[in-house]
């Protein structure tokens, strides 16, 4: 599972040949909103050339192409990247509909099946499991200002307008074992909110975040990372459980059963991961 | 034919104008040009082949671009050309 996902925008060499040093455990290269129109080509000829002669290291790299339903930019972008070394795509305006004909065309392409599905209209949440269900979907990632603005309502810091979409997809993601990504913090100076937002989308479950900004990227891994507390119970859990032979007794005048042995277990499986990165 | 002009000034980056001439013709304006100029040329003259362009002329703006940014500058640029050439023809055509 990867902590973050950091879009770049496809058509900024400085952003693109950097793309290793900014520690995400992904990168987005963005063909979609983040490319003017008159600038598509440009970031398509310019992430082919970068990725042809230019090996990422200890990064997973994406595109998120053009939406299915933008057809000669879906396709251009597809043709375009046909058998680059990416890790997968990020699918705008996902729908359930649109799935085999996307598999279709990047198998055409020599692409990876990795899709992270991103689900950014109302009414795809309720779609979200046939999303989730699907082979070649990786993940499902929250596109939050897409779906605010087709809710009318504005993106506030405590994000009580998307927390409907945010439950939905966790539930979706966790229930076929997929990436749930939650959307972007998209004030780039606000580190108390970036952390508060991040920490709320640990809590809800997902298993990672995107971001707009490098300097994001440390602070989301801080939230995603479980606390040394966490960490020192979790422990406890398991030396106990081992010493008493049993996944059932009291720690701290607290009961402890199976799930929770199990979640102490994958909690602290998770912090082995994070300091290895 | 109309000049095309593609890319940015901006650090790692290059601008490239193609417009029309009698044989090819590169000039390039680099910040690194005396340790990179030569392999700038390279670069342009590898797209240009591969793309059989020889009655051309081609600016160079470079502000520290690498070879994979040069190269695909010049192909968005090469793209815009011929499509401009094709949109001309049409109208000689149609008109």
């Amino acid at each position: 599972m990867r902590r973050s996902y950091l879009f770049i925008p496809g058509d900024v060499p400085r952003m693109l040949q950097n793309l290793d040093v900014f520690d995400a455990d992904a990168v987005i290269i963005d063909f979609e909103d983040g490319v003017h129109p008159d600038q598509k080509e440009a970031a398509r000829q310019l992430t082919r050339a970068f990725l042809k002669h230019h090996a990422t290291r200890d990064v997973a790299v994406f595109v998120r192409v053009n939406a299915w339903e933008e057809a000669a930019w879906f396709q251009e972008d597809l043709a375009c990247l046909s058998g680059s070394p990416l890790s997968g795509i990020v699918l705008p305006k996902a729908h359930p509909k649109h799935l085999t004909d996307v598999v279709f065309a990047l198998e055409e392409a020599g692409l990876p099946m990795q899709i992270v599905a991103l689900l950014e209209t109302p009414e795809v949440f309720f779609h979200a499991l046939e999303l989730a269900k699907h082979p070649a979907v990786s993940g499902l990632l929250l596109g939050g200002e897409d779906l605010t603005q087709a809710l009318g309502v504005p993106r506030t810091s405590a994000g009580d307008e998307i927390l409907f979409a945010r439950s939905t997809l966790v539930y979706a993601a966790k229930a076929f074992n997929k990436e749930a990504i939650d959307t972007p913090f998209t004030t780039v100076d606000d580190r108390d909110g970036l952390l508060a937002d991040a920490h709320k989308a640990n809590a809800l479950g997902f298993t990672g975040k995107a971001a707009i900004h490098p300097n994001h990227i440390h602070d989301i891994h801080v939230a995603f990372a479980p606390s040394v507390e966490a960490i020192e119970t979790a422990e406890r859990i398991l030396r106990r459980s081992e010493t008493l032979k049993s996944m059932r007794f009291s720690l701290d005048g607290k009961m402890v059963d199976k799930p929770v042995v199990e979640r102490a277990r994958a909690l602290l499986l998770r912090a082995a991961a994070s300091r290895r990165r | 034919m109309k000049k095309v002009t593609v890319g940015t000034l901006e650090s790692s980056d290059c601008q490239i104008t193609l417009s029309p001439a009698t044989h090819r013709h590169v000039v390039i304006d680099s910040v690194v040009q005396a340790v990179f100029g030569e392999a700038i040329e390279a670069v342009i003259h590898r797209v240009l082949d591969q793309a059989g362009l020889d009655s051309v002329r081609v600016d160079v703006i470079d502000k520290g671009a690498l070879d994979y940014a040069i190269e695909a500058r010049l192909k968005t640029a090469i793209k815009y050309y011929e499509e401009a050439a094709d949109e001309k023809e049409l109208s000689i055509h149609t008109g």
